[in-house]
């Protein structure tokens, strides 16, 4: 060949690697760089008072005046909205207004019992007011406003009637006053769908700000804060200020999504301003701030991922990892010397050979259903443990899971120990077994350490078998290895399917799945970390 | 006893063969499977002499020297005919201690393989195998055999260092400490010096005349100068076979054998 083909050649294949390399980056940047930005917002981002509320609430951290403080303004700047909600909802919940008519009506006929009134007087008191009681319900639940305005002028023809003065009866007229001042400007004939679209609007403002002031505190702890971060918040406001309708096309066709602004719903009525008026000041009701929240590494998440961090999630995937390794290492490492160092090239080893690297390509599932079977209905009540998924069945059914990878990178890692170092031995008078612990065993170590990287980073991740066999999505911080407990890979897939919860808390689910990733990243370190020290150990530095 | 059986061979003179050799084999066969390895080997080594293997390349000399410590075990397939005695005792017979003859014939390899390990460790692995395990103890046995390797002077100060560290004589020179350590009365070494510069030969060469004093050596090599230079005694191997074993001065001098004389001039090999 010329020199000038073999230079050009030269140049192409360094062009084309480095290419290749490149392109290996861009690969990575672009599926690691999105999911440590999502990711990273589970730790940094903007939180708003309701964080620093709840934080204070579950975790007894901050500083509790000045979180005070800072809901009380909060607060001053949240009271128009529920105030003019609630002079809104005065003139059209009908039934609401139905019931109080009738209250007051019983409470009437009971007062009129002790009273010393002639037994005539009584009758035709009692006429008289199921009279207005009954005009009032017409008027409450009519959507004309001749008929109305008809019903509402003749019970207040009443207002200044003596037989009513002072006496629980005058609610009635009181009812019929504060109607007809809460009606004006209300459509009538709209009411039914402005009761429901405001109790609608009263539920997205529930998440946004949480419970309304005087309102019972919910019995989910879910419910008792707002939107405890900015993007949630603004997610909310856009749920608030939208309405969203499906309309359909036509036969066969999919549906349409339609977005109306919510003030167009409510054209015409003190509503209609409100929603501008949220957008404006939604900053001075969450005063979001910028939050490092480093504990979401060692948070429980009180209900359910909704608050807090994801510290027994990394607890239970450590936890299942080491004990994992704790099984898989010395089970592989005999398995591998007993390959290398005993077995003779005949047919039971060749199967046995070829059964491990059959097993390596078994989907994980399986390793599950295995691990359900074996380990769990079979293997623990044995010994008499409880016969339920628990962190030892689960990181046994995991060690299984990593085994053959375990024994092939073992053997590769014995079989390369230079065979001079064994003779060495041998002929110093030590026992095979002796050379093996002694020599063999040392210089295959960083080896067999490659072995644990690369199961180890498999075995955090697994989601599958541990499925059935000791993962749960929700629960207590286990106690003992008998326990189930919550793992970063299974709680990531839980979120995922449970599809409410994600769009809920979004940042949490790439929260999860980032931090498994540094967690395999730091434990890989670690054990590369100590592979080179050995290395450097072998080799003499 | 050792100095009877020298002034023994002294007075002998010219013969090789003495009256209590430390080792004898007996039409000796050795086959790797069904390949033979050598054959009919006869021949006597005397105590606190230095004998020299040469041949070429295939002959069997590592074979026949890999033999005498059992080394040669650790290969599936191989068995032995004839006889084999090292120290009185007949090696491969079945009751024999494997450990302790390997203890009493140690053996140095052709590449310097000392553990990625300390000097210390390196040399305390023998005498940690049998047994001993105190401090001052080891201490003690590890600085005789540096000394004895004439390796003490240029490790002493840090014997906490990689054995790897050091250079490829060096390291030869601690293997040959780490198989005195475990005081062996036979030293096998086979081509000790072929992956050595010619100034780290130079030592091991001086080294092995010291040591003749205190053990039997065996040493195979490819270098004839060498073993002329340091050796008492040469075997000619060829072709698996013995063919001529005689003292070194005759075998290069006055060969009896016509492929001696071929293979010494070099006139094939
Ligand atoms: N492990 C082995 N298996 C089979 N044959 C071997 C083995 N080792 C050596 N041999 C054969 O035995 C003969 C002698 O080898 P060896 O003793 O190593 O010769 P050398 O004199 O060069 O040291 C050679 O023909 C070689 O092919
Ligand atoms: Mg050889």
């Amino acid at each position: 060949m010329r020199p000038g083909i073999r230079i050009a050649i030269d140049k192409i294949f360094t062009v084309v690697a480095g290419a290749s390399v490149v392109c290996l980056c861009l690969v990575l940047a672009g599926v690691l760089g999105p999911m440590l930005w999502r990711g990273g917002s589970a730790v940094a981002f903007k939180g708003t008072v309701e964080f620093r509320k709840m934080q204070l609430v579950l975790f007894g951290r901050g500083d509790e005046d000045k979180i005070a403080a800072e809901s009380r303004q909060a607060e001053i700047a949240r009271a128009k909205i529920y105030s003019t909600i609630e002079k809104f909802k005065g003139g059209i919940d009908s039934e609401a207004l139905i019931d109080k008519a009738k209250q007051i009506y019983r409470q009437f006929g009971n007062d009129l019992r002790q009273t010393d009134r002639t037994a005539e007087e009584v009758a035709e008191l009692r006429s008289v007011t199921r009279q207005i009681r009954d005009r009032l319900e017409s008027a409450f639940a009519s959507s004309n406003a001749a008929e109305v305005n008809e019903s509402l002028a003749y019970v207040l023809n009443f207002k200044d009637d003596p037989r009513f003065k002072n006496t629980s009866a005058a609610g009635l007229i009181g009812l019929a006053e504060q109607y007809s001042k809460d009606i004006h400007g209300i459509n009538l004939a709209e009411r039914q769908r402005y009761y429901q679209e405001i109790r609608q609007v009263e539920d997205i403002l529930t998440e946004l700000l949480g419970p309304a002031p005087g309102t019972a505190t919910p019995a989910l702890m879910m419910n008792r804060f707002g939107a405890t971060r900015w993007d949630l918040a603004q997610k909310l406001l856009g749920q608030l200020c939208w309405y969203e309708e499906w309309i359909k096309q036509g036969p066969g066709q999919p549906m349409v999504k339609r977005l109306t602004p919510r003030s167009q719903r409510f054209a015409g009525t003190e509503i209609e301003g409100l929603f501008i008026y949220i957008q404006k000041n939604l900053p001075e009701m969450l005063k979001p701030k910028p939050t490092f929240y480093w504990q979401y590494f060692i948070d429980d998440s009180t209900p359910g991922h909704y608050f807090g961090g994801v510290g027994p999630e990394i607890l239970g995937t450590l936890l299942l990892t080491i004990l994992a390794m704790l099984f898989v290492v010395p089970f592989g490492v005999i398995s591998a010397a007993y390959l290398v160092e005993c077995a003779s090239d005949n047919l039971v080893i060749r199967i046995i050979r070829m059964s491990i690297n059959t097993l390596a390509g078994v989907p994980s599932i399986v390793f599950g259903l295995f691990g359900l079977a074996f380990f769990v209905l079979f293997f623990l009540p044995l010994f008499g443990a409880p016969s339920k998924g628990c962190i030892l069945a689960a990181s046994m059914t995991l060690a299984v899971l990593t085994l053959p990878v375990m024994i092939r990178a073992s053997e590769e890692a014995i079989r390369a120990v230079p065979q001079t170092y064994k003779e060495a031995s041998l002929a110093l008078g030590a026992s095979r077994f002796r050379t093996f612990v002694k020599v063999t065993l040392p210089a295959a170590l960083p080896g067999i350490l490659t072995g644990v990287i690369l199961s180890l980073s498999r075995v955090a991740g697994e989601t599958a078998p541990v499925l059935f066999t000791g993962a749960v999505a929700l629960g207590p911080v286990p106690k003992s290895i008998f326990d189930p407990t919550r793992t970063l890979s299974y709680g990531s897939y839980d979120m995922a399917v449970g599809d409410k919860l994600a769009a809920m808390v979004p940042h949490n689910q790439f929260g999860m799945v980032v931090t498994l990733v540094l967690l395999i990243l730091c434990l890989n370190t670690v054990a590369i970390i100590l592979r080179s020290r050995m290395f450097k150990k072998l080799a003499g530095h | 006893m050792k100095e009877n059986i020298r002034d023994k061979t002294a007075q002998n003179g010219e013969t090789a063969q003495c009256a209590c050799p430390i080792i004898s084999s007996k039409d000796f066969n050795f086959y790797y499977g069904t390949t033979m390895g050598v054959k009919n080997i006869t021949m006597n080594i005397n105590p606190c002499s230095v004998t020299a293997i040469i041949g070429p390349s295939g002959c069997g000399k590592s074979t026949f020297l890999r033999s005498i410590n059992r080394m040669n075990d650790l290969i599936p397939g191989v068995w032995t005919e004839g006889k084999l005695v090292v120290d009185g005792q007949d090696i491969y017979d079945k009751r024999v201690n494997l450990v302790n003859l390997r203890q009493q014939v140690g053996m140095v390899f052709q590449k310097p393989n000392p553990f990625p390990k300390s000097i210390f460790d390196n040399v305390a692995y023998g005498p940690r195998l049998q047994g001993i395990t105190q401090r001052t103890a080891l201490d003690e046995v590890i600085e005789q055999s540096l000394k004895a390797s004439a390796l003490w002077e240029e490790v002493k100060d840090n014997l906490r260092k990689s054995a790897l560290a050091l250079s490829g004589g060096q390291q030869q020179r601690l293997c040959i400490a780490r198989a005195l350590a475990t005081r062996p009365r036979v030293l096998l070494m086979d081509e000790p010096c072929s992956a050595l510069d010619p100034l780290a030969t130079g030592k091991i060469e001086d080294l092995i005349n010291q040591l003749k004093n205190d053990y039997t050596i065996v040493i195979v090599t490819h270098n004839m100068q060498q073993a002329a230079r340091v050796s008492e005694t040469t075997a000619f191997f060829c072709l698996g076979e013995l063919i001529e074993y005689d003292l070194t001065s005759k075998i290069f001098e006055n060969p009896s054998n016509k492929k001696t004389e071929d293979y010494i001039t070099g006139r094939f090999g």
